[in-house]
């Protein structure tokens, strides 16, 4: 029996491939849904702001009141296509990241941890977004975006930028030392 | 002789160090917002170049369907009498300069009627100095919007109110910038280049409105 050849690609666990590709399906599925219910979705949306004039700073003035709810509704629809985005892209980054990793890193708990890491972060993350996107109407533009910030952006965000910056240190050993 | 650890956790170590330090962890898309034009605005845009090139009943009919109109009897009780016969006659005439100060006086007169109810709103002592800040700031704003569409207007026919504006609005600026709103301010004088800004827009309106009758 020979030894593998050490440059074939090993695929990551199988846990993996199944949350990058459902972070891809996810993004399609929101993609049509802005598409199939922007109106509703808009109309949700304003009506929830009205409901909340005060964290919304409303002054019952058409002319000021309309540009408060424009930006909040543009803000909004850009958290559901910025989800659609980041989803899309982040189950890729997943899949090609964590399959670098499982190739790359010896068996054990760094390649563990590097995987989960990049898994748990890059699939999270775009989750940041949806929950933005929803809780505009009712907390507002500035509060909903902190509750997302700390919720999702920051421990997911920086769990992957910390399994990128091992995942970089181990491709640049390995080309120091194969 | 003891072998060297593979670097791995150093490296891992070091990530999290630079990560920690470097990583703008904070810093998220999360797009731009550029306000848009509203009905009116768009309206008196498209009447305006209209006139410019001379293409008076392509202007006409913009007025008559247009949310200009639609406004100009909305608020027919605190505008000039007679704004909206005046502007479709110089329209009909193909009298450009005289559209242009009927405008003029229509968004000076939403503008002034928005200084008013900011001052009202400004007025509520229970409010807090943040609050008071961002109310004054929207209503800079939504003002600024409209009064920005006719300052050149303004500024041919009376240099002085035109100055005289921006000074005001430039103090109420001050005021309201979200820097400013950090130290408590006096509620009297957050309120005070409000009703200078309504004061010299009422001026405005009713001199161009008395002249108008005088011409006419």
């Amino acid at each position: 029996m020979t030894a593998p050849d050490p440059l074939t690609w090993r695929m990551p666990p199988r846990w993996v491939l199944l949350v990058g590709v459902l972070s891809i399906v996810c993004a399609e599925v929101a993609g049509a849904s802005m598409a199939r219910f922007k109106l509703e979705l808009a109309r949700w949306a304003r009506g929830a702001m009205l409901t909340h004039p005060t964290i919304h700073g409303l002054v019952g003035v058409r002319d000021v009141d309309e540009r408060i709810l424009d930006e909040a509704l543009v803000k909004f629809d850009a958290g559901l296509r910025l989800f659609h985005m980041h989803a899309e892209g982040m189950g890729l980054v997943v899949i090609a990241t964590a399959t670098v990793a499982a190739t790359l890193a010896g068996p054990g708990a760094a390649r563990r941890a590097i995987v989960g890491l990049l898994t748990i972060g890059g699939a999270g993350y775009p989750v940041g977004y949806l929950v933005w996107s929803a809780l505009i109407p009712s907390q507002g533009l500035e509060r909903a975006k902190t509750i997302a910030e700390w919720l999702v952006w920051i421990p997911f965000g920086s769990a992957a930028i910390v399994a990128l910056w091992w995942l970089a240190a181990l491709v640049a050993w390995r080309i120091w030392r194969p | 002789m003891r072998r060297a650890k593979p670097p791995l956790t150093s490296a891992a170590l070091l990530a999290v160090i630079v990560t920690a330090v470097a990583s703008p962890v904070a810093a998220h898309h999360v797009g731009a917002y550029v306000p848009k034009d509203n009905a009116i605005t768009t309206n008196f845009k498209q009447v305006k170049f209209s006139v410019q090139a001379k293409k008076f009943d392509v202007a006409l009919q913009l007025f008559e369907t247009g949310a200009l109109r639609a406004e100009m009897r909305a608020h027919a009780a605190t505008l000039p009498a007679g704004l909206e016969e005046g502007t479709r006659a110089a329209l009909k005439a193909g009298d450009g300069a005289e559209v242009e100060r009927r405008l003029m006086l229509f968004f000076a007169a939403l503008a002034r009627d928005l200084a008013r109810e900011a001052d009202r709103h400004l007025a509520d002592g229970a409010a807090t100095a943040e609050v008071r800040a961002a109310t004054g700031r929207k209503f800079l704003e939504a003002i600024w919007r409209y009064y920005n569409l006719v300052d050149f207007a303004v500024s041919v026919r009376d240099n002085k109110t035109s100055v005289a504006l921006r000074l005001a609005f430039d103090e109420a600026d001050t005021y309201v910038k979200p820097t400013a709103a950090a130290a408590p301010l006096d509620p009297g004088r957050l309120r005070q280049p409000f009703q200078r800004i309504a004061d010299i827009l009422s001026t405005l309106v009713e001199a161009s409105s008395t002249q108008a009758r005088r011409d006419s």
